[in-house]
């Protein structure tokens, strides 16, 4: 049984704030896939460490979240792995500024 | 100010300068490589409070999966390195992050207290259709990845 008291709260939730933000302008200045790939996985850790406080209430509840957020991030690294593999096949290259427009062209 | 306080402050510091490393690296190889350090910390985070089951989960599948696939498709595409901070954005992502670390300074006024640190067992029979689910959802989406990958013509 362990306490978390209001500086270790504070300083988890800072450092969750923290690491989302930079997730956030990492991906909105992404020039490639490769990198919206990497600042999505940042999201991820920033969600691990909101969770943490959850344990403090339902530690069962908690352990489901991360095992939801496990195989989230998974199948968003499916996702992203197929969508680089397509990028690089049709428009020969990961910059996202080579998608003009969105959907599929009859 | 205990010492877990400190040891949990460090491992922030150092979760968030990694994370400011992704942003501010121009290859992509290093930027994967500073992600899976940021995801380290954030497990070491987990450790001080003995939650060893989420702390394995962090290190085999984000850092030793993820992140080593992330990081053979970074060295596979680090020719390109390109500068990628848009300075116009730091300035609201500043301010907004002010504003979170006093709410959270203001607003947290009392201890928490973790338990139950024995109740992982069951959770995989308590949340059992959740997990088939999601297995499945998985399995779903890489075969929908396989036939889309298998339709574009090279």
């Amino acid at each position: 049984m362990i306490d978390v008291d209001v500086s270790q709260l504070t300083v988890i939730l800072t450092v969750s704030g923290a690491i989302l933000l930079v997730a956030y302008l990492t991906a909105i200045s992404a020039k490639d896939l490769i990198r919206l790939l990497i600042s999505l996985e940042l999201m991820f850790a920033a969600v691990f460490l909101a969770i943490l406080p959850l344990f403090t209430i339902s530690p069962a509840t908690g352990y489901a979240l991360v095992i939801i957020t496990a195989f989230t991030s998974s199948t968003e690294l499916l996702v992203l792995v197929t969508a680089i593999i397509l990028l690089d096949r049709r428009k020969r290259g990961m910059d996202v500024e080579k998608v003009a427009v969105g959907g599929d062209s009859l | 100010m205990n010492i877990e306080t400190v040891i949990i402050a460090v491992a922030g510091i150092f979760a968030v300068a990694s994370s400011i490393g992704v942003l501010l690296t121009r290859d992509n190889f290093y930027a994967a490589l500073y992600m899976s350090v940021t995801m380290i910390f954030v497990a070491a985070i987990y450790a001080v409070f003995n939650l060893q089951p989420v702390v394995v989960i962090i290190a085999l599948i984000f850092v030793g999966a993820v992140g080593i696939v992330t990081i053979a498709i970074a060295a596979t595409y680090r020719a390109r390195p390109s500068r990628q901070v848009s300075l116009a954005w730091t300035a609201p992502v500043v301010i907004v992050f002010g504003i979170l670390a006093y709410a959270y300074y203001k607003f947290a006024t009392q201890d928490l207290e973790i338990t139950g640190q024995g109740v992982f067992p069951a959770v995989a029979s308590d949340y059992f259709f959740v997990v088939v689910f999601l297995f499945s959802l998985v399995v779903l989406m890489m075969l929908s990845a396989i036939k889309l990958a298998r339709r574009v013509d090279l």
